[in-house]
Order: structure tokens, then sequence, then C-alpha cells
């Protein structure tokens, strides 16, 4: 379909286009500038330069709330990658166990965060949680899933692994049904057994699906604040003060909006570069 | 059913959806919205006096609108000013009034009618909250306020007194200790925090304006968590803030605690709420006796139409009057900030009735003014907080963490 006018395919986009300045662009820009001031909102704010940027560095405050967001990242990515790809194989076929399996892994995903952190505020309570009660049952002692620096970043990642699984399961199974049969049937014709063809067939070709769904989840585990304000509040001792966070209680807490602007600039910058990964590993899945 | 009955129905059932129980205001009334910062029974009590104040005369109509916890609704007020939208009434933590008063946000209250002649308790008002307060444009009226206290499993305390010391408390929390239960149990935060420091002699800014952070007094106050916990007969619980002390209300009422420092603001909630007697004690003395005052103050927002203010402070006197604040104390536990609301109280019998409110408002004899320091909050949230989290998780030195803490504080001009 050509245009009528050069211009029209612009104004097509034009609403869409106001819509992306109006909500992303101006509030990037705006954080940009705002970075370079020292504002509590309340007073007129003061140019300050690159103090802001230099603060949050020389604190540690960054790379802490990084650190804590990649550690976070990695368990949650490779968590759900694995399990996503384990329950794909397990319920991809027909009949109505199957489809049952997928619904209800599925559901999890779609339960909003703030239920899904009171539900696990009460399964992980050091005392009288499930968890523990029955690790107690079982003569094993308490551990302190919200409450130790150690143990608490995990415990999220662990939380943040059994809401996505069902998204990377559903990626998967995706994946799976898209590949061609005759593959399969030609290497079973030639006597490779179940494990030789997931292993030799299977998972390479579904590669492109997995590099989306590992940086789908990264991108979703560095965006997480529900779960984090819900459960811990960034604590115990920042230890699950992840970046967006961090923001949060730079933005509302410390009334420091311009170190919580220069976080956003360094966020998005993060965000950015993972975005750039995930586009070159779509167009890596693509035939040239 | 026809179109007009149900168009009717979807509204209300609209209306109950959005939890807006209020009704309208009546036509020629001057509305006044007021922001306010808690849930709960508190809540109720609150909304109650609100109707009231409506229904008691015809000229003002007070909208009361829910905010979230002191920290989030603060956090709204901020936004609000900073939008131009900021209603004319609020309440605030007393650690932000300086900022705020310094920021020139706050209304002077002192050309309000009566604003001088209020028969304020005298270490609950601007002038006994702060330390120099008095000397100060007014800009606050207390109205929840509180001091920290102990609330004992009567079950398990019996009628003794209470510790008196640091030492009687550790050898109570021991003795109170049992499998499954741990005998004393106190978030990590600032306020309690803040009253170790008192006890052990220390102040967390000095006179001239110093943030020492409690110097000595303060690693010994830290020092004495750490001990507790470490020896087992402590909770800390989860959590940060509010949710920090709900979890330890929980733990509390489920017979997993058997003493914990809470606010004089759960006396009535712990007390229905129970399966157990409970007793409210005093807190211990260190080297002197002190307790912080908390709680939060009415300010009316320098941004707001004059005749919003006037109207708004019609409903600050209306609840400062000794039958409004006599409801408001005895059905929370919140301190009857006026001395006639409380010699009411007495008077009417109420304390000899429910000794357990009696506790803070004894306590206010040893309560101590908060420094006057436009970052006071800073210091809370920024530099002391995290670092009580840290030092007693973590086991940290106490007087190393804090001299880091003051070192920060020095290096962000606080």
């Amino acid at each position: 379909m050509r245009p009528a006018t050069p211009r029209q395919p612009l104004w097509l986009l034009s609403p869409m286009l106001a819509a992306l300045g109006v909500f992303f662009v101006y509030p990037l820009l705006s954080a940009l500038r705002t970075s370079f001031y020292e504002w509590d909102l309340l007073t007129p704010p003061r140019f300050v330069g690159f103090d802001n940027y230099r603060a949050i560095f020389s604190s540690g405050e960054l790379l802490s709330s990084l650190g804590t967001t990649l550690l976070v990242s990695v368990v949650v990515v490779v968590g759900s990658l694995l399990l996503g790809l384990a329950l794909a194989l397990a319920v991809h076929r027909p009949g109505w166990p199957a489809a049952l399996a997928r619904s209800a892994v599925f559901s999890a995903y779609v339960v909003s965060w703030v239920s899904v952190g009171l539900l696990f505020l009460w399964i992980f309570d050091v005392d009288a949680g499930v968890v523990n009660r029955t690790l107690g049952a079982l003569g094993l002692g308490p551990v302190k899933w919200l409450t130790s620096t150690r143990v608490a970043p995990l415990t999220v990642a662990l939380i943040v692994i059994w809401k996505v699984t069902g998204y990377a399961m559903v990626v998967f199974l995706s994946g799976l049904s898209s590949l061609p049969p005759e593959l399969q049937e030609a290497a079973a014709l030639d006597g490779a057994g179940a494990f030789c063809r997931l292993r030799h067939i299977t998972l390479p070709l579904l590669r492109p699906t997995a590099a989306f769904v590992a940086i789908t989840s990264l991108i979703a585990s560095f965006q997480l604040f529900d779960v984090v304000r819900l459960l811990t509040q960034g604590g115990p001792v920042r230890s699950t003060t992840v970046l967006v966070y961090a923001i949060y209680e730079q933005l509302f807490s410390d009334l420091r909006v311009g170190r919580a602007s220069s976080l956003v600039v360094m966020f998005f910058m993060i965000l950015g570069a993972l975005t750039w990964l995930k586009l070159r590993a779509f167009r890596a899945g693509e035939p040239a | 059913m026809h179109r007009r009955a149900f168009l009717r129905s979807a509204a209300a059932l609209s209306a109950g959806a959005a939890g807006c129980a209020e009704q309208a205001a009546p036509p020629g009334r001057v509305v006044v919205p007021f922001w306010f910062m808690y849930g709960g029974r508190n809540r109720a009590t609150l909304e109650t006096l609100v109707q009231r104040f409506n229904r008691s005369q015809g000229d003002v109509w007070l909208r009361a609108v829910f905010q979230g916890d002191y920290f989030e609704g603060l956090a709204k007020l901020r936004t609000a000013l900073a939008a131009g939208a900021a209603p004319a009434l609020s309440h605030v933590v007393g650690e932000i009034v300086p900022y705020l008063a310094e920021a020139g946000v706050l209304e002077g209250l002192d050309d309000y009618p009566g604003a001088r002649a209020l028969p304020l308790h005298p270490a609950l008002g601007q002038a006994g909250s702060f330390r120099g307060g008095a000397g100060r444009p007014l800009v606050v009226v207390p109205f929840n306020r509180s001091t920290p206290i102990a609330y004992v499993n009567g079950r398990l305390y019996g009628a003794k007194s209470a510790p008196a010391t640091w030492a009687e408390l550790e050898q109570t929390a021991h003795a109170l200790t049992a499998p499954g239960r741990f005998g004393f149990g106190c978030p990590i935060d600032w306020w309690y925090w803040a009253a170790l420091v008192g006890q052990a002699g220390g102040e967390v800014v000095e006179p001239d304006g110093r943030v020492t952070l409690g110097g000595a007094a303060g690693a010994r106050a830290l020092a004495f968590w750490q001990k507790l916990v470490a020896s087992g007969v402590m909770k800390q619980p989860p959590g940060r803030d509010y949710n920090a002390w709900e979890q330890l209300s929980q733990d509390f009422l489920a017979g997993r605690v058997a003493m914990i420092w809470s606010s004089t603001a759960f006396v009535r909630y712990l007390e229905e709420t129970a399966d157990f007697p409970i007793r409210a004690l005093p807190l211990p003395r260190g080297v002197r006796a002190a307790v912080p005052t908390g709680g939060t103050h009415f300010v009316l927002l320098k941004s707001a139409p004059d005749e919003l203010k006037l109207a708004a402070w019609r409903f600050v006197r209306f609840v400062l009057g000794a039958d409004a604040m006599a409801f408001w104390s005895s059905e929370t536990g919140y301190l009857p900030v006026t001395t006639d609301a409380a010699l009411g109280l007495e008077a009417s019998g109420f304390y000899a009735k429910h000794p357990n409110y009696r506790v803070a408002l004894e306590q206010l004899g040893v309560a101590e003014p908060w420094p006057w320091h436009k970052s006071l909050f800073r210091i809370q949230r920024e530099l002391v907080q995290p670092a009580l989290e840290a030092a007693v998780l973590e086991r940290l030195d106490p007087a190393a963490t804090l001299a880091k803490a003051r070192r920060a504080a020095e290096a962000s001009a606080l």
C-alpha cells in the first residue's frame, strides 16, 4: 500500500508520537534537566552541575542498588528460563491434564503484584509462615527469609520467578509449536532418542526464543518495585533496595528530586543498553 | 427496572465501590479538604469527629481524605505543594516540621483566633515539642500525639511492677522468653532508639546544632539492643517503618512476644484485639528517665485560600475542644493534648477504669523536646534508620556505625 501523500504516514503516526512525547520523552528530558539541580519540590531548585551524579557514585548508592538489581535479575533470568523451559517441555502435549497445568502455571502471571506481595509476606514469615513451619516439622531450623541481608534478595528473586515463570513457559510453548516437526521425525528415524533430539534439535532451535525470554525477564526484574515495597521496603539494611526502589526512596522519602533524577537517567541508560541487546538477539535469530 | 432507577443503583454502587461513604457537601458550605494519614480504628474515630463537626455548624464542610501512612501522606503532600494543589489542612510528624517551616509552606498561626490561648499540655504544643519552639512563629498545633510505652501480656507478666532500669528490662526479657516466644520485642526504629539515647543521657542533635547522634549515649543505646538480640530474648520485626510496628503488634497478639515497645496510640486496638489482659507500662530509665514524643501536628498550608484556612482552623479548634479531644483520646489511646480534656477524663473516672491510658500521660513529665533542626527528618531517614538496621542485623560496632553516620551528616552538611 502506497501513502496518498508523503506526509500521510506521519499523520497516521502522530497520535502515538504525541503520546510518546508527552508521557515518555518529555518526562525523560525533564529528569535529565532536574538531575543537574538540587531540589526538594518545596524550595526553588539550585543548579549543582554534576554533584548529584558524583553523590550517587561516591556514596555507593548507585553501585549498591545496581548490584542488588543485577543479583536479583540474574537469579530471575536463570530461574525463569530453566523452569519455564522445563515446564513448557512437560506440558507441550495434547489433552486436558496438560491444558490444566498450562493454565495453572500461567495464572500466577496475571495475579497482581500487591496480592503476590501480601501472600508471600505470610508464607515467608519467619515464625508463623508456612515455609518455616514445614521446615520446623522436618527438624530444620528457621530461615530468615525476609530479615537476613543475605537471604532477602534471593527471597525476592524467588517470588519473581514464581510470578514470571508462567509467561516464560507460554513463550517457550509458542517456540516449541513453531519448530518444524519433520526435523524431529527425521532424527527419530535415524535412531536419535528423546534426550538426543532435545539437545541437538529442540534446544538449538529455541535459542532465539530463549534470548527473548531472557531479555524480557531481565527488563522486568530491572523494573521491580511493588514486591519490594510490600515485602521489605528495601531492607533489611538496603539489601533489597533495587534501582527503582532507590529512585522512589530518594524522591518520596528523602526529598532529593535531583538525585532521584540522576538515578533515573542512569537507569534509562542501563535499560537502553539492555534493549539494544534484545534487538541484537532478535536480529541474530532472523534469517540472513 | 426503570432506566432512572437503574442509573441511581449504578451510581450508588460506584460510590460504594470507590469507598465514598461520605455525604456530599450541602450547598452553601465552604468545603475544606483535609488530608489525613491513618487507617483502622483511628481513621474511624477521626471520621466520626469530622461528621460531628460537619453537623455542629452550617458554614463549613470538612472533607477528610485518607492518604496512606505518615510517610506516604507526606510524600503526597509535598507533591501537591509543588503542583499547587495542596489541601488547606493536614497533619505531619514532628521531625518534618522544621523543614516545612523553613521552606515557608506552613501557615503562621499566631494571628488565628485563640491560637496562643489554647489549653495545650506544655509538653505537646510547639513550645514543648521542639527545643526553642516557643520563640518561633507558631506553625503547628498538636493533634494525635503519643509517647512510646511498653505493653506486656498480663497473663505472663502478672501484677509485677514495670522494669525500672535497662538491667531490669533485660532480666524481664530473659524471664519471659520461652520456646516459641521472645521475652521482648521492639522495632529497630529511630523513635525507640531516640528514647534509649535520651535514657542514656544523650542528645541526637546538640543544643548548638551539631549532629552528634547521641555520641557515646547513642552507641550505648544501640549496644543494648544488640545485646538483647544476640542473647535471643528480643525480636526485631521484619520490614521498615510502620510495617515493622504492625508486624510486632501481630506477634504480640499471637503470643509470640511477651512484651513490646510500641506507641500509646495502640492501647485501644491492643486491648480490644488481644485474648489476654494487656498491661501498659512506662519505659525504664537509664542514667535518666526520658521519652520522645511522637505522632503528628495539625498544619495549615500557606498556599490554600484564606477562606479555607480560616474554615480549617474552626475544625482544629473543634477537635481541641474538651469533649472532642477526650473522645479522640479515649477511643484511640493517643494523648489528650489539652489539659481540660485530660482533667475531664480524670474527673469522669476514665483513667481509674482504664489505667493503661494514663501511662503515656504520666510519662510526659520526662518527655524530651526534639531539636529544631531543618534536616531532622533527613538525619532520621537517611542516616540513623539505615545505621540502626545495619548495626543490629549485622552486629556492627555501634560506635563505629554511628561515627560513620555522623561523617555522612558532615559530608552532606546536614
